[in-house]
Parts: structure tokens; sequence; C-alpha cells
């Protein structure tokens, strides 16, 4: 750590400094604790293009990767992870020798070596016309000069494909189709074209189409027919489906196309392969798995008898078949590289102990009838401890006492849903919704996923429900299901209306099921489910909402007119042409340990922790500062703004982060082009108002509020906060990286400092510094780069000192961390024997010592 | 007409420098007026709100806070009904009509618990809340009280003067990483190093009383059971 230069003093002087201080907070990683507790899944995304290519699998996504995975495995070789995908998406990729791709508006060729992911050139091109640029692969020297092409006959370029040096359009003149077609790279090239023979109807298509002659496909009314360009364009007369591939093989070209098999319902897929006059057929039937969406071939590959094809499903699943044999060899789930919603579950309890639970349970007041109860129990518990109970032997996913093991559910973009194992990282189910997609307005993220009931509470099941939008109708639909066994009893269930905001209620029914109201376009309040209505009604008053609208919030309270729920607007927020750029309220389970913090004149300083505040973030355009950044800490139940600050020349993006009596923000400066991250904390003061319950009414005094700034040296992505049981253990901020990194940072580090208190390791305080320090050593996912971070998700484990930490984006990451250390645990490497044979030697040494004494005391008597 | 403005009580006029602990009044650049007309409801019809007129609040300056305040009495009536919704626990509901400079005119609601405004015997507090650049954002009514309450009643002659005080709050100026100051203590520390002043002054037994305590403790113990010892021998 010495060892360390710095040219500037000033700076190493307070990198010595933050060192001193960090090595007391930071527990980082030996070598060998790597992999044990956490694990990484990398994805690539859903899959645009693939190609075979030096025994490898070539493909490109619209994630914007270019990725190479092993054909026998499905394992990623190696993944280039490109930026910005909404302007920069891969429009064109061939895998010859080496992987060529043109990607973007602005658009830029790349040349990628296939056997590792090192970029061999770059040549950006200019214009936006047609324009032909001959360059040289392998150096990148442009071959000529630009050839320009005159296009007045291009109106709709969707309607286009390339293939090889053939560019061809559909184009209607008034009831006739035509295709027009012209050869790029021809001396005198000129446009030509042919009409379009087609007895079906509708408009035709053209997609593009793999083949040893240039060719494209078109497409009418879901039936495919190729187009070959040679001398003269050529339409064939044998009619496919559209997801046709051509795959070569030594005997020449094979096509292959999937269809579904109606007659053997074990195997609903069939590929079938023909050429291109439909002679030769082969026919194979895969054993396609139920859970997955259609699918479509992607590409293809033969070598003597066999054949591999590459296929997709419409949830993202890419799969690889191999036929003659119909065997999928393997399947990759791509739809976890777009997560909208995680939510952790705790395991049930073993049948052991929900047997032993369940003896003390019987409400029957008869000795006899308690005695054979008893009795009975307790044999079934003995056969259990020496046979074993073989079902939850088989799945292990059974409660262990720390809380360490648990099941993570996440929700996709896609509407898929996969239970995942905090051990071993492995998907336990997977549910696929069809249709469903996320909501689109501003309330409460993607998806809502509600935990009803967790497994605490046996014999009932653990209840989950999701809330998400129909894709075809734009209403609401309800999926309810038990997170540990993916089973659900009603399936989708499709709301006839649009809920406009959701809410999971804290009261219990009396099976333990809280209840959640929907509330919709109308006012109007459903409860789910419809028993809860009284427990609902007899807590009407206590029910307070918030909804956030194009330029308001607005805070709502439940009334019952003519017993009938209904909202009532309580109060609202104007944004003032502002834009919402973060909302926060604290994490549901959240709690505080200590209500003050001690001074060092040993008085108390009273937090305000009102769980009833929202912290919002809005964006004003600004014709002075450009762009001002206003947060405001507002009372969710009276709508009062508690406090409000404004940071001039700030631009987002903003990440906010609300806990306990605190809130943390990021943002950029435009004035220093620095990203800085603010932290405000609120005190009721020495005197605490009133200390057994909060009521958001009361207001005796406005809280005091502290608030420091820091310049964060890093760009952040995502930034969260860890959450243990008790909330005894000391917190950390999650800030996860542009550079693939999430850093832990602790609070204590940039929890505002009093201006009048002195501040030193004697007050258990760090002096300030303007600069956060982001050390190597807090980087909790030490050298495994995360890519395209999304979202952190923080759940905690029973023991106080540790949070789980699932980090999600372009890979998935899973550990936990301990941010005041495991103070509950003994250290792994524990040294058991050694305390054993202690102990052993000194009860030995201790009978030998007593015999040695009374011996000496004889001896002593006969002297 | 006329007599409604006869009974208009010229009730208070509350001239108050914003209380705020690190308020720079320059902060905000533009300076303007708000007249807001605030009217309440004292009886709902099926969860609607009906709403009669309480008053109106001028704000003569955003920027120091100098408010007029101008309310009605209560009506026996009206009182009655107030006291009505105390009794039921049921909300009590204003509607702020702000009108800025520029003609721009916004709505805005707030609610309280109305037991807590009749405990208060009207008593209440207006916290109208500006942005960066003195636009109303939101106004809410408060009491200032300790505890909530489930339902009240109180006389009715309490119920007949509103005592409001209006706060006109500001957005603060965010807070900036302070290099400055922490350069300046660098240095500071940096020129004590060199000076030598870090040096421990403390005396030999100050500094090193920590290890000499127990020496001698034990070489007391130690020389107390010598002379056991010895005496027991003799």
């Amino acid at each position: 750590m010495d060892g360390i230069l710095f040219h500037v003093s000033s700076k190493l002087l307070i990198l010595l400094l933050s060192i001193s201080y960090f090595t007391q907070e930071i527990s980082c990683l030996y070598e060998d604790q790597a992999g044990k507790v956490d694990w990484k899944i990398s994805f690539i995304g859903k899959v645009k293009y693939a190609d075979f290519g030096n025994n490898k699998l070539l493909v490109a996504t619209e994630e914007n990767v270019i990725a190479a995975l092993n054909t026998k495995t499905g394992d990623l070789l190696w993944r280039q992870v490109m930026e910005n995908e909404a302007e920069q998406q891969i429009q064109f990729f061939n895998v010859n020798k080496d992987v060529t791709t043109v990607s973007g508006d602005q658009t830029v060729v790349s040349y990628w070596s296939i056997n590792n992911k090192e970029l061999i050139h770059v040549i950006p091109i200019e214009g936006s016309h047609i324009e032909i640029t001959s360059f040289y692969l392998e150096t990148g020297e442009i071959k000529g000069i630009p050839k320009k092409i005159n296009t007045p006959w291009l109106k709709d370029a969707f309607k286009c494909a390339s293939s090889k040096q053939y560019f061809a359009c559909v184009q209607k003149n008034g009831e006739i189709e035509q295709i027009r077609y012209i050869n790029l790279i021809a001396e005198n090239s000129e446009v030509l074209s042919k009409p379009i023979e087609f007895s079906e109807t509708g408009e035709a298509e053209i997609l593009s189409f793999e083949h040893e002659i240039p060719s494209v496909l078109l497409v009418k009314n879901n039936v495919a027919k190729i187009v070959h360009f040679k001398n003269d364009v050529e339409i064939l007369a044998k009619t496919f489906l559209p997801n046709v591939v051509n795959v070569k093989n030594d005997v020449g070209n094979q096509l292959y196309q999937l269809e579904i098999n109606v007659n053997n319902p074990e195997k609903l897929l069939k590929v079938k392969g023909q050429d291109k006059d439909g002679n030769n057929q082969v026919s194979v039937d895969v054993e396609y798995p139920k859970g997955l969406g259609a699918p479509y071939i992607l590409a293809g590959q033969c070598r003597t008898n066999n054949c591999d094809l590459l296929l997709s499903s419409i949830d993202h699943a890419l799969l690889f078949v191999r036929i003659p044999e119909g065997k999928i060899l393997w399947t990759r789930e791509e739809a976890l590289s777009d997560i909208v919603a995680v939510e952790f579950f705790e395991l049930p309890v073993s049948e052991l102990d929900a047997s032993i639970e369940n003896e003390f349970k019987t409400s029957s007041q008869d000795i006899l009838s308690m005695f054979i109860n008893r009795i009975l129990t307790q044999s079934k518990q003995l056969t259990k401890v020496f046979i074993g109970s073989q079902l939850m032997m088989n799945s292990m996913l059974v409660r262990d006492d720390f809380g360490l093991h648990k099941i993570i559910v996440v929700v996709t973009r896609i509407g898929k849903i996969f239970a995942i194992d905090t051990l071993s990282g492995q998907t336990v189910w997977s549910y696929r919704l069809p249709h469903v997609v996320p909501f689109d307005n501003r309330n409460g993220g993607d998806v809502m996923l509600f935990v009803q009931r967790t497994a605490r509470y046996s014999p009932f099941p653990a209840q989950c429900t999701l809330l998400a939008k129909d894709d075809t109708t734009g209403n609401t639909v309800m999926f309810q299901f038990d997170p540990i066994t993916g089973l659900s009893s009603r399936g989708v269930v499709k709301l006839d209306r649009k809920v406009k905001q959701a809410m999971l209620l804290p009261y219990e029914d009396k099976n333990h099921l809280k209840p959640f109201i929907t509330i919709y376009e109308d006012h109007s309040v459903k409860v789910h489910p419809e028993e809860s209505t009284v427990i609902v009604k007899k807590h009407v008053s206590s029910i307070y909402l918030y909804m956030v609208d194009e330029d308001a919030i607005n805070g709502y309270s439940l009334q019952l007119i003519d017993d009938r729920l209904q909202t009532f607007r309580h109060w609202n927020f104007l944004f003032r042409g502002s834009k919402l750029a973060g909302i926060s309220t604290r994490p549901s389970g959240e709690r505080v340990h200590s209500q003050g913090r001690v001074l060092p004149d040993r008085s108390v300083y009273y937090k305000y922790v009102n769980p009833n505040m929202i912290a919002v973030a809005t964006i004003s355009e600004d014709p002075v500062n450009k762009q001002v950044l206003s947060i405001y800490l507002i009372d969710g139940i009276t709508g009062m703004v508690i406090y409000a600050l404004a940071h001039k020349r700030a631009r987002g993006p903003v990440n906010l982060v609300h806990s306990e009596n605190w809130l943390v923000y990021t943002f950029f400066n435009e004035r220093y082009r620095r990203r800085e991250l603010a932290a405000l904390e609120l005190y009721e003061g020495h005197v605490q108002s009133n200390s057994t319950f909060f009521s958001s009414y009361a207001m005796s005094q406005l809280p005091q509020v502290q608030a420091q700034s820091y310049i964060l040296p890093a760009v952040p992505l995502k930034v969260t906060v860890t959450l243990t049981e008790r909330g005894i253990t000391n917190k950390c901020l999650l800030v996860a990286l542009n550079t693939g990194a999430v850093v832990e940072i602790p609070w204590a580090l940039i929890q505002p400092r009093f201006a009048d208190i002195p501040c030193g390791p004697e007050e258990s305080c760090y002096p300030y510094m303007p600069e956060i320090p982001l050390h190597p050593e807090a980087t909790i996912n030490y050298n495994q780069t995360l890519s395209k971070v999304k979202g952190i998700s923080v759940a905690p484990a029973r023991l106080e000192s540790t949070s789980h930490i699932l980090v999600h984006g372009l890979d998935m990451f899973y550990t936990r961390v301990a941010p005041s250390k495991t103070f509950d645990v003994l250290k792994e490497d524990f040294d058991y024997k050694l305390i054993i044979l202690v102990l052993i030697g000194l009860i030995a040494a201790s009978y030998v010592s007593k015999t040695l004494a009374s011996r000496k005391a004889i001896k002593q008597a006969w002297k | 007409m006329v007599s409604i403005y006869e009974n208009l009580t010229f009730l208070a006029v509350v001239v108050q420098l914003f209380l705020f602990q690190y308020v720079r009044s320059s902060l905000l650049d533009h300076d303007g007026a708000l007249t807001i007309k605030i009217e309440h409801s004292l009886n709902f019809n099926k969860g609607i709100p009906i709403l009669t007129e309480r008053g109106n609040i001028s704000v003569q300056s955003t920027r120091i806070g100098q408010t007029l305040v101008n309310q009605k009495h209560l009506t026996p009536t009206e009182s009655q009904l107030l006291n009505d919704l105390a009794e039921s626990n049921q909300f009590y509901q204003i509607r702020a009509f702000v009108n800025e400079e520029g003609n721009e005119r916004n709505k805005f609601i707030s609610t309280l618990k109305a037991c807590m405004i009749a405990e208060s015997e009207l008593d209440d507090r207006l916290s109208i809340s500006l942005d960066y650049t003195g636009r109303v954002v939101a106004i809410s009514d408060i009491i200032a009280s300790k505890s909530s309450c489930e339902g009240a009643s109180m006389s009715l002659e309490k119920l007949k003067y509103f005592t409001s005080t209006v706060y006109v709050r500001h957005t603060e100026m965010g807070p900036v990483p302070d290099t400055a100051s922490y350069i300046q203590r660098l240095e500071r520390e940096k020129e004590a190093k060199e000076k030598g002043e870090g040096k421990d002054n403390r005396s030999f037994l100050a500094k090193y009383w920590m290890y000499i305590v127990p020496v001698v403790i034990i070489m007391v113990i130690s020389s107390g059971s010598n002379a056991e010892n010895t005496g027991a021998s003799n």
C-alpha cells in the first residue's frame, strides 16, 4: 500500500489518510474466497444475427454485444460490449475469416478478430445516400474512390434488403407490385425491376436471406418465396415459411424451416429440411421445452450428415438443436439480461421443523388427545431424522439457520419469471407469461411485485403477486404464484381495466395473507382478495397513497362512500414545468435501530425518521442556468414540503437513495464537469417531539437539515444502500460504476458533519474530504466486470451483519456483503480442532492434577 | 354583497421574516407578489367537498416573505359543521387558488384532521413552498402539535376566528463540495508538522502511566505475598 506513488503531494496525503481510515472499514476478499459465496452469470441479450465460424458460434445482439459461444456447451467464449445501443445498433453482421459489423446511424464498420475480442479496424462512414466505398478489411485502407448511386426511387427504406452485391426493394406502382434491384459493384450499375407474381393477397415484404447465390425472401401473407439474383432475377416457384434458413452441406444447399407438430404432443416442434425444389425432404421431431415461446431459426451449419441449428424463441431463449437426432444440446435464457423486478424470498422450514411447530399448535385441551398427538408427531420426527425426507433432500430448498439460502424471483421485460437459488445461481423454475409487458406509467416502476405472504407461515404456501400490462389490450394482468415452487392456482388473470396504482397493505388476514388494493382511473378501489375488504374498511382512515402524473404528484386517502371504497385527493404538488428525474421512498422493511446520534458532549441528537417521506428530484430547463436540479422532501400524508433545495447547472441522470433519516443523490455538475454526490440528514434536535409514535399530522417543528456534498470521481449508474434485519449494522452505499465495478462506500464517510462539533477518531468521525476515495479493495465484485448495470437489489439475511446483493444488467451477480464485518459468525478459518484439543487437554490436566494433589495430600498426612 | 364585505374582519397582518436556518434570501433571483384565495370545505356530499370561501392571503414579496392575511370568521352554523367534522374524526380540506404575476392560476389542495384544527382553536399554519425561481409548488395547512387526535369536540365559541400564520418557504441552494477549506486544513497540518508542533509535550508519567501502573501493582502484590510467605515460615 505504501508503494503507491503520486505526483501531487496533496493527493498523496488524501490517499494516505483515506487508506488509514478505510483499512478499518472495508473487508476485501482473499483470492481463495472468490466465488465462494458469489456467482456471476453473463448474458448477451436478444440475438439479432448469428453465424458459425472457426468452430464457434458468433452472435450480434440487440444489446449491442458481439460474442462467441462454444457450440458444444453454449458457454461464452468472449463478449464485446459496445456502448449506446440506441444509436449505434448493429445493422450488419458477417462472419468470414473474421467478424465484420456495421452499426449505427452514423455508420461505423468494425472488423473484429474471431479468436479473441480484439478490434482490428474501425472505419467511419459518412453520408446519407447510397454510396459505395470499398475497403481492404485486413488493413482498413480505402480501395479506389467512393461511388455514388442515385436513388430517387427509394421511398420506403424499410422494404429493402441487401444480399452480397445486390440491393433490392419492393415497390408498389398502383396495383402492380414489383421488385427493384441493383448490382452495386457492377461497372455501370442500373436499377432493374421485375413484377412479383404471387397468388397470395396482402402487401409483399422483403427479408434478407443467406445463400451462395445473392438472394432475398419475398414474404406475402406468411408465405415466402426465394428470389435469386444471377444474371437475371429468378423467383423460385416453391413456397416456404418466412423462417426458412439456408444451410450449406456437402451435397448442396438444404433449406430448413420450423413447423408445429400437430400429431405428436410429446414433441411439439418439427424441423423440416428440403432443397429448393422441395426434394430430399427430411423431417425431425424435436422435444421442445414447454416453457419456452415460439421459436425461429437464426443460423445453421452442416457437416456430413449432422446439422446444427441455432433457434431463438420469442422470449429471447437461445437453443442449439442437432439434427437428425433432434436433440437440444443447450439452452441459454437471454431474457435474464433485462430484469425489471427482483424480490428475495425466505425458504420454507424443513418438514421436521414444521412438524415440531405443528406439535404445539393443536387447539385441543383434552389430555389424552394431546398425548396421542405428541406421541404421533414425535415418532414421525424420529423416523424422519433417521430415514430423512426424500422430497426435501432432493430439492434442498430448506431454510437455513442464518437465512443465507434464499430464492430470488426476478421478472424480466419480456414477461418471463425466473426463480434463482442464491447458493448456486441456478434457475429453480421459470414461467413465461405470454403478451405481458411492463407498464409505461410513472407509478411504482415497470411492474409491481407484491409479497403477500412469506414462507414463514407453514402450512400456508408463500404467495406473491405480479401486476403488469397486457400487450394486446393495454389492460392490467395479474399473476399470483408461489415463489418457492412457481405454482399458480389461477394462472394469468386478465383484469378488465387499467390499474392506475396499486399498493400492498401491511395488514394480515387470518391466513397471514396481506391484501393489496388496486386503484383505477375512475378513483374506484378494489381489494385483492375480495374477502379482505372488511380488513381494509376497518383501517380505511390510515391508508394513504400517492400517484405521479404528468405535471403533478397527487396524494390520496381512502374513504368509504355508501360502503364503497374510493380515493379522496388529499394534497398536490405541482412540477411547474419541471421534469421528474427520480422519486424514492424508504425501503418498506427497513428498521431504524438507534433513535439518535450521540454527540461528543454525551447529549443525543434525535433523528427525524419520517416513514411517510417521499424524496422527489426534478429537473427544470432554465435560460440562465441551463438545467436546475431540485430536490424536494415531501410528507406523503399531508403533502407538506419538508425541505427543498436546488442545484444550478446540474444535469441528470439522478440517483436517489433514501434510508433512515437521510437522503443521498448523485448528479452531474455542468459547471465543473464532474459527478457529485450530496448527502442530507434530518434531525429533530435535542428534544424528541414524540418518542412513542410518529404522526405526519403532528408537526411541532421542522427538522434540522445537515447537508454535505462530495466529488464522485466515477460515473455512477445505480446507487443503493445495504439493508439488514434489525438495522444495527452500519449502512453502506453500493454504487455501480460504468467501469463495471460495484463499490461499497461506508455511510460514515459521507454522513454530513456538524459544523460546530470537532470531528476525529475520538468522536468516531471521519474528517471531511471533498473527494470520495474509491478504492479497488472496496469493489464487491473484485475483478468480475459487470456490464450495463440496470439495478441493484438488496435484501437482509437473518444474520444481522449480512445483506444479500443482486446486481443485474447484462451480467447477473450475486454476493453477500457485511458492512460492519461478520461480527455475529465465527470466521471461516476458525480453528475448531485447536479449541477442542485445548479443552480436552485442560480437562485431562485437571483430572491428573486432582489425583496428583490427592496423592500428595496423603503423603503429607503420613509425614 | 356589501354586508359580506363589512363582515370581513381584518384579522391579522402578519409580517414575517423567514425563520429558516441558512436562508440567504438573495438566492431568489426573482421577486414577485402572490395573491392566494383560500376556500375550505366544512361538509362533504358523498365524498365531494363543498367549498366555501375562507379568505385571502397576499404575499407582497416572495423574497422576504411579507404577507397580508385577510380571513372571514366562521358563522355559528359553520362552527357547528367544523365541530361535527372534528367529532366524527373527518378531514378538513382547504383549496388555495394562487394568482402569480403572469396571470397563472394554480390550484393547491391540503387536507388535515378536523379535530386537530378544532383542538388548536383555528390556529393553523400555512406553508407556501416555492421552487428556486419563486413559483409556488405546494401549499400545506398544518397544525403545530406534538400528537395527533382521533376525534374531539370543542365549544363553538372557540371555533370562530382563524389565527393563521403564513410561512413562505424558499428552496435553498444545494451544498457544494468544500475543497478550499480542505486544502487549507491540509496546509495547516503540514505547517504544524514542519514546525514540530505536533510533538507530544506531555510528561513521561502522563504518557506511559498505563504501562507503569500494572508493573507497580504486580510488584506490590508479589512483595505482599513474599512477606506473607516469610511470615508463615516463621
